[in-house]
């Protein structure tokens, strides 16, 4: 038992030094930009930068010596499949096209975010969200392109 | 009595439809949890850009109301507030539910909100204009405290650090430097041709509140909340209205004290509700059934967060200091429709401005009335699954965004900006800060140039920034707010 709770002050302590060396980072970054704002030559410009580069390089610095509470912990294994996907669809949305695309992206997500007991029969799922992607989708094109007149994007196959 | 001149543009059939489309809307979405009513707002903005002005805030005006009121719902039945608002609702709500009182605890939210909300609208009504001819005294300097105050209350009291709640704030700020400086036309930190125009503020909004909630929906997808949804049971509408009309105690201390908050700028409605619900605890005579099913407890938590939407307007509309989280983006949603809070609001854009508030009472009466419809069929709102409406809340975030520039750079603005607000909000920073930095990151920095010209003229900028009553107690209270902030920051971590 000892030995767990060991572990665990370790990756507290490591949690804690990696929030301090991050808010230092950031200090040391906005100190630079502050002293960038004297340097570069229309000083006018960047005068409003310069007074909020300087007050964080402050504030981080008091950060540094705050007792704050740890970071929320993140669970990475349920996130990631989705923030991936989501990552996909934006960077591909102008390729493929919007509709198709957020049609791929909706039916991606509720296929792989399904909890078992929704149901035993795998087509009647599969079949389900596929109408409801494409109703969703068609409410979509109906508020936008319809109502609101805004033409997204095609992307390769219109 | 001005107001009373502007009903007839509110009994249009267009207008008319868009508040009860607004009000069921907000409803269904304050009642599911994850959405908040500052998330629904932002959504909602992309839609009203292509509306007249008036027509785009009856809407967002309706949101505003019904998604404060629905988020009860999920509070009663789930033991899950549909927002920060409806913490208070939850102590009492669920334990009526779970004595098969659904349904009457749901009449009294609705009828005491009512209540509530239409007392804030007058205090709205007969506060604003004078409050507006006092903001005629602010001139360059007062103007830069004002955006500065309202950055570091909001700062100050949504966040439990601080020192993170400043720094989200100045983040903001930073961000809404990126483009032209707003006095020379010269452009800075625009790396790359994305950022050519600089943040838009309904870009920032729409990323910073929707993608954290989306990204949330899928890390909790299979954590087991443990939800069980109550019965709805049965009451009769005119037992429910006598009832809550008997408890006038309550209904009074509601709806005074979350007007109070509401004027106060960034306190917002979980504030309100949990004082108002404290008092009245406080007040009664045999406080031992308060927790167990009280029904007092949730009319005055409910007048309580209605009442504090009409008064959250006041500051907004007069000084462009937001009385709530929501609030901060309805001033997006003023701006884009070109409406600058200030002391000619009430003349070049009289009608626009009156007719919202007008709407505003109307929107009152339509969520009563779609309100206790909803609540005998209120249960199959709580059946939406988590994964469809994070793909429909990420979809519409990505529609919304585009449809405002026809830009794909925003949408990629959007989702970056989202995407670092979560991972952000994961150590202690919160959204609000940053989205009013983005909006009044341009007013503070024209007034700061502004003034700092006439100060360097007139031999000294310090001095020019902090000589005057105005500027004195506006620095007075941005020290005062902060002094406060760690002071009750200190306090929580003691107790």
């Amino acid at each position: 038992m000892a030995f767990i709770h060991l572990v665990k002050q370790e990756i507290v302590n490591n949690m804690n030094t990696q929030i301090k060396i991050s808010t230092l980072i950031i200090t040391a970054v906005s100190a630079l930009l502050f002293y960038a704002s004297f340097v570069i030559g229309d000083s006018e410009n960047y005068l409003f930068p310069r007074l909020i580069a300087g007050t964080i390089a402050a504030l981080t610095l008091l950060l540094y010596f705050e007792k704050g509470d740890p970071d929320k912990s993140t669970n990475f294994k349920d996130l990631f499949p989705g923030l991936a996907i989501a990552i996909a669809y934006i960077l591909l949305l102008k390729i493929i096209g919007f509709y198709l695309g957020s049609m791929i992206l909706f039916f991606a997500l509720v296929m792989i975010y399904s909890k078992s007991k929704e149901s035993t029969d795998f087509w009647r799922v599969l079949l389900i969200k596929l109408g409801v992607t494409i109703v969703f989708t068609l409410t979509l094109y109906g508020l936008f392109t319809l109502i609101l007149n805004v033409r997204m994007p095609g992307g390769l196959f219109y | 009595m001005e107001f009373l001149n502007y009903f007839d543009n509110v009994f249009t059939v267009y207008h008319l439809a868009l508040l009860v489309g607004g009000t069921f809307a907000g409803i269904v979405l304050g009642a599911l949890p994850g959405l908040s009513p500052t998330m629904s707002v932002a959504l909602l903005i992309p839609f009203t850009f292509h509306m007249k002005p008036e027509s785009g805030l009856i809407l967002l005006g309706a949101m505003y109301t019904a998604t404060v009121a629905g988020g009860a719902i999920s509070a009663i039945l789930v033991n899950v507030p549909g927002a920060p608002a409806n913490i208070a609702t939850a102590m009492d709500g669920h334990q009526m539910a779970k004595k098969g009182k659904a349904r009457e605890a749901l009449h009294y939210c609705f009828i005491s909100s009512f209540v509530g909300g239409i007392f804030g609208v007058f205090i709205l009504i007969f506060f604003t204009p004078p409050l507006a001819v006092l903001s005629l005294k602010f001139m360059s300097t007062e103007l830069f405290w004002v955006s500065i105050l309202g950055i570091t209350i909001i700062a100050t009291l949504d966040s439990k650090s601080v020192i993170k709640g400043l720094l989200s704030g100045l983040f903001g700020l930073m961000l809404a430097t990126i483009g032209d400086n707003p006095i020379l036309g010269v452009e800075r930190f625009v790396f790359t041709d994305h950022l050519a125009g600089g943040i838009n503020i309904v870009v920032g909004l729409i990323g910073l509140f929707a993608m954290p909630q989306v990204l949330n929906l899928l890390e909790n997808y299979y954590s087991d909340k443990n939800q069980v949804l109550e019965a709805i049971g049965d009451s009769t509408l005119s037992q429910s209205f006598k009832f809550v009309f008997s408890k006038f105690k309550a209904l009074s201390i509601g709806s005074v004290i979350g007007s109070v908050i509401g004027i106060i700028p960034g306190a917002g409605g979980q504030i309100a509700g949990l004082v108002a619900y404290d008092q009245t605890k406080k007040i009664s005579k045999d406080h031992s059934n308060y927790g167990k099913g009280e029904p007092e407890g949730i009319i005055a938590a409910e007048s309580a967060n209605n009442s504090m939407v009409g008064p959250s307007l006041i500051p907004l509309l007069t000084l462009s200091i937001p009385g709530s989280p929501t609030a901060a983006v309805l001033l997006g949603g003023l701006l884009i429709h070109g409406i600058f809070p200030g002391h000619d609001i009430f003349t070049t854009n009289k009608e626009v401005v009156w007719t919202f508030i007008d709407s505003l009472i109307i929107a009152q009466i339509f969520m009563l009335i779609i309100g206790l419809f909803l609540s005998k069929h209120s249960a199959w709102i709580m059946k939406v699954p988590d994964n469809y409406m994070a793909g429909g809340i990420l979809l519409l975030a990505v529609f919304g965004t585009y449809s405002i520039q026809n830009n794909y750079s925003d949408v990629l603005i959007m989702f970056s900006l989202g995407t670092l607000m979560y991972f952000g909000s994961k150590a202690g920073f919160s959204p609000v800060p940053v989205v009013l930095g983005i909006i009044l990151g341009p007013m503070a920095e024209r007034n700061f140039l502004i003034g700092n010209m006439i100060g360097n003229a007139k031999g000294n900028a310090f001095l020019h920034f902090t000589s005057g009553t105005i500027n004195i107690t506006l620095i007075s209270i941005c020290i005062i707010s902060i002094a406060y902030g760690v002071y009750s920051s200190r306090k929580a971590r003691n107790s």
